[in-house]
């Protein structure tokens, strides 16, 4: 099992899937900060006057984690980031699954549906979220810019 | 060690985002104004609504589904009160000018024949307006299948700074 765990190219394939994913994610809302803040007022969880300042600054958050992840610097920190967005989806997704609103996450896309059901957004979601457990676990360094 | 990077991301972020959001001609401001819906916005239910009438929507939803672009908005007022200010996108379907004899026929070619599970709102002009209610239940006894109210109506939208349509200029 350690083996497996600790194999180079299992754990360089996982870093560079969940590092284009959440780099493909945040182009959108990047792009478009307007609507990925209308994605946000859409789960109806988060205060208002602070709506902008996520949309500003969380795109450009899961951009660095991805590009950290793929090049191995701030590695660590990064997949504690990704993991604490991925659990505010979840919730997020979850909760409004609870209320009866069928809404896009706004994950790869902001503001309008993409046509993706929730769920299908929450099992990706947990699917990113156990290969991160699977590159925190590892004592894999090759193909790391940082070795620390 | 793991704190610090967390810390360090979250700073280049932050600035990083800020700059982009200040150069970007798509920047937003850094404080938007958003309704609060958390805080007990929930749909507005007419005293006669009963068992098995379709469903009543807030003005959340009733916004969602507009972004959404998938539902047909339906405005059941008169054609004078339609022209002076309505949902963007609405068609005006008057509940007091409809037929007595072939109301099916009459509903399903001015919906354009979509399908019956095709998501339609019915709104007046606000609470005190019942007739997007009787429509809706017309419109489900005939077979459509996806059918929701919003009771909260023009009124409430356009009491909200949404966008509103008008085709004449009623002095509002």
């Amino acid at each position: 099992m350690r083996q497996i765990i600790d194999n180079d190219y299992l754990t360089l394939l996982f870093r560079l899937v969940v590092g284009i994913t959440f780099i493909w994610a945040s182009v959108y809302k990047i792009i478009e900060p307007g609507d990925f803040a209308k994605s946000i007022w859409f789960y109806h969880l988060v205060p208002g006057n602070i709506i902008n300042l996520s949309a500003i600054i969380l795109p450009w958050l899961e951009l660095l984690c991805g590009v950290c992840i793929i090049l191995g610097i701030f590695y660590r920190g990064s997949i504690v980031w990704i993991n604490v967005m991925m659990v505010v989806f979840i919730i997020a997704l979850t909760s409004a699954v609870i209320r009866g609103l069928d809404i896009d996450c706004g994950c790869f896309k902001a503001a309008k549906s993409s046509g993706g059901s929730t769920l299908n957004s929450l099992l990706l979601d947990l699917g990113l979220i156990i290969l991160t457990i699977q590159l925190w676990l590892s004592r894999s360094k090759k193909w790391m810019l940082s070795k620390s | 060690m793991i704190f610090r990077q967390t810390i360090i991301l979250l700073i280049f972020s932050a600035i990083i985002g800020l700059a982009a959001n200040y150069i970007s001609p798509n920047g937003i401001e850094l404080i938007g104004k958003y309704r609060d819906i958390s805080s007990g916005n929930e749909p507005i239910i007419p005293p006669n609504a009963e068992a098995g009438d379709p469903s009543f929507i807030a003005l959340d939803l009733a916004e969602l589904e507009f972004n959404r672009g998938e539902a047909l908005f339906v405005d059941c007022r008169e054609f004078e009160e339609f022209e002076c200010g309505t949902i963007p996108g609405a068609i005006n379907i008057p509940f007091d000018d409809l037929p007595d004899e072939n109301l099916e026929q009459y509903l399903d070619s001015t919906l354009g024949f979509i399908n019956k599970d095709n998501k339609i709102i019915t709104f007046c002009s606000g609470d005190e307006c019942d007739l997007s209610l009787h429509l809706g239940r017309n419109l489900k006894a005939f077979g459509y299948t996806n059918i929701f109210i919003f009771f909260g109506g023009a009124r409430e939208w356009e009491n909200f700074g949404l966008g509103v349509e008008r085709r004449v200029d009623c002095g509002k």
